[in-house]
């Protein structure tokens, strides 16, 4: 299987400027970000899986309880890890914000590498 | 969702990411639609009476409800899911735009070749501009990268994204060619200034020139110029205007100052461009109207209101404090007119107008019994 090549260029995911924060616990902050990212990729799945319902029921290619007992073969299985993978990125994306914030040129806290930090 | 034209320049989504696209629409529906209602309810049952019962009077102003409300247990999780709709809507943009860009890029250049070649709309840009402090200190509207970031080169991403962004935003409702803004300021003329005919026409803070093409279709024999301090929403503008068919010309160039002639012009616009700009620049930005418009030139400015009571003041700012429009509370307590005489027009020919158009388009519900705030002057 070949690896999904990388887009050429790289937009940014992240704005520039200090996010505010909601709650007395920044943590929570963070975990409603997940919990709504979370939300949409529930609706992104129902909707595909209905999608490919339709269609198989349309086309008389499956019954209800085929979809029950079928498993991936090693190929697929792959692929299925790498969109997982890709999932779990845009789940941990306030993580990944927040990090970026921290880590950015030209902010205050940009001074502080975590990196470095923590010592070779 | 009403109709979204296509065109050349728009990335087409996967079957997921258009179901992210949906999906943040019905979200920011419910949130705007159904809960944010819900915080003018708890200042009016919750925050305001505890406010008073600890301070024995109302608050003052909106600075005191925001104190107040920002610890309101309703008002902080409908405010962080405003919040992060807005960042799901961009992001689920960014992904199919990242995912195309070098074939948008390629079909960018070679609308602007055959526009070179026909003697069409013009782009022009110029690198050594520099940009504003209000325009590149935070991403406006939380668009990763802002207006003006340029990713690769000949970029076109941030106008590519802005464009179905600011649809999604809307629910659609800015119309099928994101015009409604367009439409707005020319029912505004057309209602007040019916014989009024432009014959050359400048837009500043053009971004992506949506409200450009619109005053060109309404005014085929006009020449309309659109202006704006970013370079990859120009050249969006520019490939934007030619697959749609519509002659416009694109300019690098800072409303502040331009290098168009004095009385250059007959008509003089901007579309919710000045709350975004600053104290400094504002008046400026007028004066550079004043400047470049001829003897009985016509200068429009749509602006979104401010509210009214305290309450509806604050939550007409949340934008500021939440989707980075630094400027747009400061604009609560700026007297347009003020601004405009500073600018060098004369007190009787500057008008600061309640509009509240009545348009053909269905779907356009934000533009129905909403009363649009409109900065008229003539030269």
């Amino acid at each position: 299987m070949s690896k999904p090549a990388l887009p050429k260029s790289r937009l940014a995911r992240v704005a520039k400027g200090k996010r505010p924060q909601y709650f007395s616990d920044p943590a929570t902050d963070k975990l409603l970000s997940m919990t709504l990212t979370l939300m949409e990729e529930l609706s992104v799945t129902r909707e595909r899986l209905d999608s490919l319902e339709r269609l198989l029921a349309s086309k008389q290619v499956l019954a209800q309880a085929e979809l029950e007992s079928w498993a991936p073969s090693a190929e697929a299985a792959l692929e299925r890890a790498a969109a997982r993978t890709a999932y779990v990125e845009r789940m941990m994306r306030a993580m990944h914000a927040e990090l970026e914030e921290i880590t950015r040129r030209g902010t205050p806290a940009s001074d502080i590498d975590p990196l470095d930090a923590v010592g070779s | 969702m009403p109709a979204f034209n296509r065109h050349a320049m728009q990335p087409v989504p996967s079957l997921d990411e258009q179901a992210r696209q949906d999906f943040v629409c019905s979200l920011r529906a419910h949130l705007s639609g159904r809960l944010m209602p819900g915080a003018y309810k708890v200042y009016e049952h919750r925050v305001e009476p505890s406010f008073r019962a600890t301070n024995g009077r109302n608050p003052q102003d909106h600075d005191e409800v925001r104190k107040a409300m920002t610890l309101d247990p309703f008002y902080q999780f409908w405010s962080a899911m405003q919040r992060r709709s807005q960042e799901l809507l961009w992001e689920s943009v960014i992904d199919p735009t990242e995912r195309q860009l070098p074939d948008l890029i390629e079909t960018s250049k070679s609308l602007a070749r055959s526009a070179n070649q026909s003697g069409r709309g013009t782009l022009r840009l110029d690198p050594a501009l520099p940009l504003p402090r209000y325009h590149a200190a935070v991403d406006i509207h939380l668009q990763p990268g802002g207006y003006h970031t340029e990713f690769t080169e000949d970029d076109v991403a941030a106008g590519v994204v802005y464009d179905k962004g600011i649809n999604l935003y809307m629910g659609g409702a800015l119309g099928a060619e994101n015009n409604l803004m367009g439409d707005i300021l020319l029912a505004y003329l057309r209602d007040k200034h019916p014989d009024f005919r432009p014959k050359k026409i400048l837009d500043l803070g053009c971004a992506i020139g949506n409200s450009s093409v619109v005053w060109a279709r309404a005014f085929p024999d006009a020449e309309v110029y659109g202006i704006d301090v970013a370079a990859p929403v120009l050249r969006y503008a520019h490939a934007r205007a030619e697959a749609l068919g519509v002659p416009v010309h694109f300019s690098q160039q800072n409303a502040e100052k331009t290098n168009f002639d004095e009385g250059a012009f007959d008509l003089v616009l901007s579309h919710i461009v000045l709350h975004e700009t600053s104290k400094s620049a504002l008046p400026r930005i007028l004066g550079e109207c004043h400047r470049v418009l001829q003897k009985g030139g016509l200068m429009l400015h749509l602006e979104i209101p401010r509210g009214k009571s305290i309450i509806e003041k604050f939550m007409h700012n949340w934008e500021s404090y939440n989707n980075n429009e630094t400027f747009s509370r400061f604009m609560t307590g700026i007297d347009l007119k003020a601004e405009a005489l500073k600018g060098g027009f004369v007190d009787r020919d500057v008008l600061v107008d309640e509009f509240a158009p009545k348009l053909d388009v269905a779907q356009m519900n934000y533009a129905e019994n909403f009363f649009w705030k409109i900065l008229a002057a003539r030269r």
